[in-house]
């Protein structure tokens, strides 16, 4: 099991090694960060993202551009966490398809508590709600009007939603920001003597 | 009279922040005020006659319980190593949540000594390590087992026993995240888990001098007298690790540096002083004056920063005993040590004056915490021009500084890849620099500006983002130092000029480490503790434990 804070530093370090500038990885590893926190597979959506390698992904620059397929999740998401406090956006868009729509959610969550927005997407296969309040409806045509036998569970215990083989990828990944160090860095880098028996 | 705080253009200066001193404000000080009246107790003492083995020390206030692992092990003198390159340690320490069971320090046992190497479970909450002092571990064994106290000199000369050389908290290696533990009451203020691993650290070195001179001798061998114990702190050794910290937390540090501020101006704002209050501060004067002679460095430049507060604190003495108790006194007092000594001697006044006032100093230490994810999210519905006129307020220090000049971007900031910490080297002659990390803040900020200019003004961040997201990370430090305005370190952090070494002394102040010992520009020796009462009787202390006098 591994902290939160290993978890979005993982993330980040990988995002600035895919590529993404330092900014854009910050965010990409609060995300991730969010989604485990909530026991979403937000490791292992993103370990499949860049697999596809995020330079092959189109990017959403401007809510009338033609091509909307392909689109990466995460610069979707910062499209709307930074441009949708523009009263002029809120309406309903349509596009093609998009990769790894789990990695939309923290952002459009933190869009809608800043700028008190509900985002409704539906499609053919996933309908959720974003709203301000925090409560998220998923699929919420499938709540039955009641429930017999159930059971509640509560739990402080998050429990790890990726496999280890997805972690070590995403660390050894994470390493490609660190420089290697020569016998000269290792000296001079930390500034340091190497035996200490005073 | 209107006081105002002190301007970020005067305190946030590296050579200014490099010359702070500890304070009331210090954490290793507010823990022990924080915790004086827990229960502290020796849980489990399993050493075997080397010393070597474990001890379980328990923090316990009736309802909840704190307990710290110490594991000592044999090391070869050529494994020691302060360095964060260590793969041994003669001990090492985890701050466990609760109390644990066998089977916890068991697994313990198997990852703690081992530490980045090993894995921790969010049971656990800090992570250290520390080596000897070897010659003076072994001075104060001998002479205890001879029956002896050793020779004190020696001793206040180096002031500890072990130093530490890392202390990790907050979810690194598998530890608990900050967010399981920050409401609980105790834990208010920051840093309190690392205080109290470092806290409990200190009491097992004199646990271990002990029990290894009495197996070596039980019929000679007596304790270290508690006296000496008491002047004896733990150290440790720092290196750059500890510097990137303050730059990557701004709003933690604005908490830090706004609570002295406040301090600082609420006491300047006491329009009359009391003879009593003039004399207590003479007191402790007097006291440091002379414990600063135990402050040992082979650092030319910590000589010369020590031996200038030597001069500046005896011109400031004259002046003190003469100047009468006007109508704000402290005011004057301070105004005088800004104008007429170096900033060593004023932050250490400063430092001084706080100690007169702990109703006022006190509670701030509570302020000095922060929800940083607050701050974090970038308000784009501002103008670019808003932007620019923030950055030519706020940043006019570093408008002037030409960064097409080699010497002002010397160096790079990076991680290591084999010991995953920060490092920094000569981009000119090192490789790695297109793996930088962004601590160059100056010139960031200075390359902003620059695009905004070229911008449309009156477009919004989010225009400007959403093809300049390289500029992301520093669009986001300009608004936090807009609602924080201590948040920023107001000197280039990559220029040939930087000395490391004030950024940790920065950080270590407000810990409250003393006897600042450089080994080079970017690695220091510190003691904490020093003086601290002795974990039998920390019920006792009232908070002046660092101002009495050594030896």
């Amino acid at each position: 099991m591994h902290s939160l804070y290993e978890i979005e530093t993982t993330i980040k370090r990988s995002s600035r090694a895919e590529g993404l500038s330092w900014g854009v990885s910050e965010e990409t590893g609060k995300a991730v960060r969010m989604l485990e926190q909530s026991e979403f597979q937000g490791l292992e959506s993103f370990r499949r993202l860049i697999g596809l390698g995020l330079n092959n992904l189109n990017k959403l620059l401007d809510v009338d551009q033609s091509n909307t397929r392909n689109l990466c999740p995460i610069h979707f998401g910062i499209f709307f966490l930074d441009q949708s406090h523009n009263k002029e956006l809120h309406r309903t868009y349509n596009f093609k398809n998009i990769n790894e729509p789990l990695l939309i959610v923290p952002f459009l969550s933190k869009s809608a508590k800043k700028n008190l927005l509900y985002f409704h997407l539906k499609s053919p296969d996933l309908n959720f709600t974003i709203t301000p309040g925090g409560i998220y409806f998923i699929n919420q045509n499938f709540f039955p009007k009641n429930l017999t036998d159930f059971s509640l569970t509560i739990s402080t215990n998050r429990k790890s939603k990726y496999t280890q083989s997805s972690w070590d990828y995403l660390y050894k990944l994470s390493l490609d920001t660190f420089v290697e160090e020569t016998e000269e860095k290792k000296i001079s880098g930390a500034g340091a003597g190497l035996t200490d028996n005073d | 009279m209107q006081i105002d705080l002190r301007k970020p253009e005067l305190v946030m200066k590296l050579d200014r922040l490099g010359s702070f001193h500890q304070s009331k404000l210090s954490f290793l000080r507010s823990f022990i005020r924080e915790f004086k009246n827990w229960e502290f107790t020796t849980e489990k003492f399993a050493l075997d006659k080397q010393g070597f083995g474990h001890i379980v020390y328990v923090v316990n206030n009736g309802q909840k319980q704190y307990s710290l692992i110490c594991f000592s092990n044999h090391i070869e003198d050529s494994e020691r190593s302060d360095r964060v390159i260590a793969t041994k340690w003669d001990a090492s320490f985890v701050l466990f949540d609760g109390v644990p069971t066998e089977e916890d320090i068991e697994r313990l046992n198997d990852n703690v000594p081992l530490q980045e190497q090993g894995r921790v479970s969010e049971k656990e909450l800090c992570l250290s390590r520390a080596n000897k002092s070897v010659r003076v571990f072994e001075h104060v064994v001998d002479k205890l087992s001879k029956g002896e106290q050793p020779n004190t000199k020696l001793l206040y000369d180096v002031g500890y026993l072990y130093r530490t050389t890392a202390v990790y908290g907050s979810g690194k290696f598998g530890l608990a995240d900050r967010i399981k533990i920050q409401n609980r009451e105790e834990l208010k203020g920051p840093f309190r888990l690392e205080m109290m691993l470092v806290y409990l650290a200190r009491q097992f070195t004199f646990d271990v001098v002990n029990h290894v001179a009495y197996s070596r001798s039980p019929n000679k061998a007596v304790k270290l007298k508690e006296d000496i114990a008491r002047n004896l702190g733990i150290g440790n050794s720092t290196g750059l690790g500890m510097a990137p910290f303050i730059v990557n937390h701004p709003a933690l540090l604005n908490q830090w540096i706004i609570a002295k501020e406040k301090a600082l101006k609420a006491i300047r704002s006491i329009s009359s002083v009391s003879q009593k209050d003039k004399n207590i501060f003479q007191s402790y004067l007097s006291i440091i004056r002379e414990n600063i002679k135990f402050w040992k460095t082979e650092s030319d430049f910590q000589k010369k920063k020590n031996k200038q507060l030597l001069k500046d604190l005896s011109i400031f003495q004259k002046f003190y005993s003469t100047f009468p108790l006007n109508k704000f006194f402290w005011n004057s007092i301070y105004e005088w040590t800004e104008a007429n000594t170096q900033s060593e001697c004023c932050e250490f006044i400063i430092s001084l004056m706080m100690e007169v006032y702990p109703d006022i100093v006190e509670p701030l230490s509570f302020e000095m915490s922060i929800n940083e994810d607050e701050y974090f999210d970038i308000d784009t519905s501002r103008t670019i021009k808003e932007v620019c006129e923030l950055i030519e307020d706020q940043y006019t220090w570093l408008l002037d500084i030409n960064f097409d000049d080699k010497e002002n971007i010397l160096n790079f900031w990076y991680y290591s890849k084999n010991k995953q910490e920060p490092r920094m080297s000569d981009r000119f002659t090192e490789e790695g620099s297109d793996l930088e990390l962004p601590l160059a803040i100056a010139r960031d900020v200075s390359a902003l500006y620059d695009d905004l200019k070229s911008c449309n003004l009156e477009k919004d961040l989010g225009y400007y983002l959403l093809k300049n997201q390289e500029y992301r990370h520093i669009l986001r430090r300009v608004l936090i130092c807009e609602k924080l305005p201590y948040s920023e370190i107001q000197d280039n952090t990559i220029s040939k000029t930087l000395i490391p070494v004030d950024m940790l002394r920065l950080k270590l102040s407000f810990f409250g480490a003393t006897r600042f010992d450089p080994r080079s520009d970017r690695w220091v020796r510190i003691t904490m503790y020093q003086g601290a009462p002795l974990m039998r009787e920390i019920s006792k202390s009232d908070d002046t434990w660092s101002y009495k006098k050594i030896a």
